[in-house]
């Protein structure tokens, strides 16, 4: 009888460790379109992705850092990821979400141009991001590679972090 | 180990809750070393904390209080007159206590601090006037000195020991405690027989004592004197009662949690006294409305006492604060050789505890400074006719919607001459400045960084910080410091600061399309001006204000506000005022007063010059908070620029139309049927065309400003805003001030005329109308060059 209880143990062990083995080697992404480029940050930074609503203008800022917003009492700065990138100004459209990611205790809210899809890549799939980025100033994690393009994973840390 | 932990927390607590009021009885004691009571009192704080100890194996404090009990048990019994030495030892054995406390708080232990120095000065103290005892008590003190300095010594083994060891120093340390209690035993009957042999001599006078006290007390009530202490026996089972049954501990986070949700709780009734406001508006007469507004009414009015009921459980009386000083006092001045009274009055009021914390240290420097500057050193006050003594008056009381805190001396008073010439030397302030300072402003001179009036440096002040960090702490907590000062008479300073730092009532000002909150505080008045009011001196602006000059900043300057909107011909001035400098800050409306939470912007935002922090409105969108400290400073760097801005205005709309689709014309119409009716009749010119379902729509088309419009169709009666409101709005913006816009209407009334004309129409025309009519109407206005026409 215990023989048999310890045979159920170590299967059901082995299926929990295959499965552990299997979420291990793959990253789950949220993807998204600024200007051409396609870019990915890792769907657990996310907390959500709302539809754009008034925001109100913050003074002697950079630019790319539109103003704060209300997020259910609680006020969030609101970055452009556009300007952020170099890119030019582009009016909200129907497509134009705000993304809210979190990193410990540091929130924000990102303006991106349009959603594309959930991604699950597996980690031997990405790369390290490219070379001629330095070092620690990059918000590059790496390059995810799917069959028909290519994503570029954002740090999200770095993305929230204060640089002005 | 947990219940060890509990109960050294309970122990922790109570201690220092017991050496808070340890301080001050002691300080009275100084003044009355008669008193009994008293005593009694700091007796039992030794006594307990000596028991507790020992209890809990803190040996060193147990060796340490265990002296100051037997000096303290030596006064009590009148066998030891607490001189101001014997006292300063008493003090400083205190002093280690606390050390001792902290200590074992920080790492449950109290190893580490060196009392034997302070235990053979609380002996030689015994010794010192109990000259019949010392033969007895001191080889007592000697045979418990040794195992207890050993045993301390072993301390901080305890945590690398395995457990047979452990088990095996506990059996160690019980027999060593046995082995003590029997020496102890032993010395005291030891004592007692020899007390017995004084008996004729000793008990006499020590019962004399309470006998000749009680009758004393009871003649004396009478007097002034013993006020006090009646009021402080009567406080004293007051105070047991309370912390016994009426209170509990709460820790202080789940407070600022309630606090948090109150704050959102206050968002949320501002939000619903608005929709209320619209909801009176759109259903006026409706039997509803009443029952909706009684509703309100109530749910505002909870809400506001549930704000003050939840405030004031966060208050602490800032006697907290208080009780350090007459300590702080009374070492002062026998440090600096002076006489020096503290006077403490309404340490009762009341303060939110985030500020009780931050008070503190402001309050110390402030005293510090009275006693060294302030304060003459005897011989000169006898010179000058004042009494040997110094008084420093320290009072709190409510005022408003704040607290007052004075700090008042009658020392030698600030010295105008002295105070000017001072920061000229030092490079504050140039020599024009000081010509045109008045007294106070040359008071408000030592705040000001690097200042220092003491000629030497002591131990006490004088090193020229102190003062401006008083100033930048009281200001961060929204407080303003007043101060005033006579020569020879004395200075008086008040620090008035809010009451509670998350809840603040503020000024709601509009600047162009943007809303910025200003805290009520620091708003002395407001005044309405026309543009021609304004001068410019020296390239600023400034206006008069009754008999001052005021100079003027526009917040849009500050703020970088973009000028999209036409600045009509008034503007409004808000006067800040902080302590003596005041700032004219030019607005373009006054939205009005407002209860507001205050939110901070958090990580990424925080720290930006002149803004505060954020508020949530009751529309749900976010408004700043002015920092009007920033701002004052800010100021100073801003360049005058005019309020009539008005030349540069609509030009640029006048660009060369090259072909018919060049012109654009929006046509806003709540119907389909009508907007494709008109479209019709103009599609045939080639003219670019806008549709726009409301006026709201049309707005933010205008303010995208993709398009160049040259002119606007539109219905009066239309959803969400009509035509009217829709006009005044366009006629705001400086670029469209002069669009052609033309009414089309079903509504033919000539009161509906003179209104169109009245908001900005330029032309009425009234449906039904041919296609042709409204093609040439249109025509006429976008000045349509006719060899477009096919």
């Amino acid at each position: 009888m215990s023989d048999k209880l310890k045979e159920i143990m170590s299967k059901q062990n082995k299926k929990h460790d295959e499965k552990v083995g299997h979420s291990d080697d793959v990253v789950q992404l949220v993807g998204f379109i600024i200007g051409d480029e396609e870019y990915a940050v890792p769907i657990l930074a996310i907390q959500e992705i709302i539809k754009p609503f008034p925001w109100t203008r913050v003074p002697q800022v950079p630019k790319y850092v539109v103003g704060v917003f209300n997020m259910r009492g609680a006020v969030i700065p609101l970055i452009d990821l556009r300007l952020k990138f170099g890119l030019s100004p582009k009016k909200h459209g129907e497509e134009t979400r705000f993304i809210v990611m979190r990193h410990g205790d540091d929130v924000a809210g990102f303006v991106i141009d349009r959603l594309t899809m959930a991604l699950r890549i597996k980690k031997s799939d990405i790369g390290p991001a490219p070379d001629t980025t330095n070092g620690d100033e990059t918000a590059i994690d790496g390059v995810g590679k799917q069959a028909d393009r290519i994503i570029t994973i954002l740090k999200v840390n770095r993305l929230l972090q204060r640089d002005f | 180990m947990d219940e060890f932990q509990e109960i050294l927390q309970d122990f922790l607590v109570e201690s220092f809750e017991l050496i808070e009021q340890l301080d001050q009885d002691l300080v009275e004691l100084e003044n009355r070393p008669e008193d009994l009571e008293l005593l009694n009192r700091i007796f039992r704080v030794a006594h307990t904390v000596k028991g507790a100890s020992s209890f809990l194996n803190f040996d060193v404090l147990t060796h340490l209080t265990h002296h100051m009990e037997d000096v303290l048990n030596r006064a009590r019994h009148g066998e030891l007159i607490i001189s101001a030495d014997i006292m300063d030892v008493i003090l400083e054995s205190i002093d280690l206590m606390k050390a001792l406390l902290n200590t074992i708080r920080d790492t449950s232990s109290d190893s580490g601090i060196d009392v034997a120095a302070c235990v053979s000065r609380l002996d030689k103290c015994v010794g010192g006037s109990g000259k019949v005892e010392t033969p007895v008590a001191q080889p007592a003190v000697v045979i418990e000195d040794k195992p207890l300095e050993e045993v301390s010594k072993d301390e901080p083994d305890y945590d690398n020991m395995n457990p047979d060891e452990l088990e095996a120093e506990i059996e160690r340390l019980l027999k060593v405690r046995q082995s003590e209690d029997q020496a102890k035993r032993e010395a005291k009957s030891k004592s007692a027989d020899d007390e017995d042999d004084f008996e004729d001599e000793e008990i006499k006078p020590v019962s004399k004592a309470p006998v000749m006290v009680a009758p004393k007390r009871a003649t004396a009530s009478a007097n002034h004197d013993s006020d006090s202490s009646d009021d402080a026996r009567a406080a004293a089972p007051a105070k047991k009662q309370t912390t016994v049954e009426q209170t509990i501990r709460v820790d202080v986070k789940r407070l600022d949690h309630l606090m948090n949700l109150i704050g959102e709780l206050v968002l949320a009734k501002n939000r619903l006294i608005k929709i209320n406001d619209d909801v009176e508006e759109r259903y006026e007469g409706e039997s509803f409305l009443e029952e909706l507004n009684q509703v309100v009414s109530i749910v505002s009015l909870v809400t506001t006492d549930l704000q003050i009921a939840v405030m004031k459980t966060r208050m602490l009386p800032i006697g907290k604060v208080f009780n350090k000083f007459p300590r702080m006092i009374r070492d002062l001045s026998r440090e600096l050789n002076k006489k020096i009274e503290l006077e403490i009055y309404g340490e009762e009021t009341e303060l939110d505890k985030s500020i009780v914390e931050e008070v503190g240290d402001p309050l110390v420097h402030i005293i510090r400074n009275s006693c060294d500057h302030g304060i003459e050193i005897p011989q000169i006050r006898l010179e000058q006719g004042k009494s040997e003594t110094g008084t420093i008056k320290l009072k709190a009381y409510n005022e408003g919607n704040q607290i007052v805190i004075q700090i008042d001396d009658d020392g030698k008073g600030l010295d105008v001459d002295m105070l000017k010439n001072k920061s000229l030397e030092k490079g504050i302030i140039t020599e024009k400045e000081a010509d045109n300072m008045s007294d106070k402003e040359a008071f408000n001179l030592i705040f000001k960084p690097g200042f220092s009036t003491a000629t030497s440096v002591t131990n006490v002040s004088g090193r020229g910080v102190g003062m401006d960090v008083v100033k930048t702490n009281i200001e961060k907590l929204n407080g303003i410091i007043d101060i005033d000062s006579e020569i020879g008479v004395g200075t008086s300073m008040k620090l008035k600061i809010p009451l509670t730092l998350a809840i603040i009532q503020a000024l709601l000002v509009g600047v162009q399309e943007e809303h910025y909150a200003i805290p009520l505080a620091s708003v002395l008045e407001t005044v309405r001006i026309s543009k021609d009011e304004v001068y410019t001196v020296e390239g600023r602006s400034v206006m008069r204000l009754r008999e001052d000059v005021l100079s003027l900043v526009h917040i849009g300057d500050i703020f970088e506000v973009e000028r999209i909107l036409d600045s009509s011909e008034y503007a409004y001035v808000v006067v800040l005022g902080l302590g003596t400098s005041k700032l004219g800050l030019i607005v373009d409306t006054l939205v009005g007063q407002e209860e507001i939470v205050i939110k901070s912007l958090g990580e990424f935002l925080k720290g930006i010059n002149g803004i505060a922090g954020a508020t949530i409105r009751g529309d749900g969108g976010v408004t700043l908070i002015v920092d009007v400290i920033a701002i004052m400073d800010m100021a100073k760097h801003v360049k005058a620029t005019k309020l009539a801005d008005s030349s540069s205005d609509a030009a640029m709309l006048t660009n060369e139309k090259k072909k018919a689709s060049d012109y654009t014309v929006m046509i806003v119409d709540d119907s389909k049927t009508d907007r494709t009716i008109m479209r019709k009749a103009l599609e045939p010119l080639g003219v670019t065309l806008v549709e726009a379902g409301d006026g709201q729509e049309a707005l933010s088309i205008l303010k995208q400003g993709d398009h160049n419009f040259d002119a606007m169709l539109v219905d009066i009666e239309m959803p969400r805003m009509d035509g009217y409101s829709l006009a005044t709005e366009i006629k705001k913006y400086n670029r469209y001030k002069n669009l052609p816009l033309i009414a089309v209407t079903s509504r033919t009334g000539k009161s509906d005329r003179m209104r169109g004309v009245e908001s900005g129409m330029v032309e009425y025309i009234t449906k039904p109308y041919s296609a042709d009519y409204l093609s040439s109407v249109v025509q006429r206005n976008v000045n349509f060059k006719s060899e477009f026409l096919k």
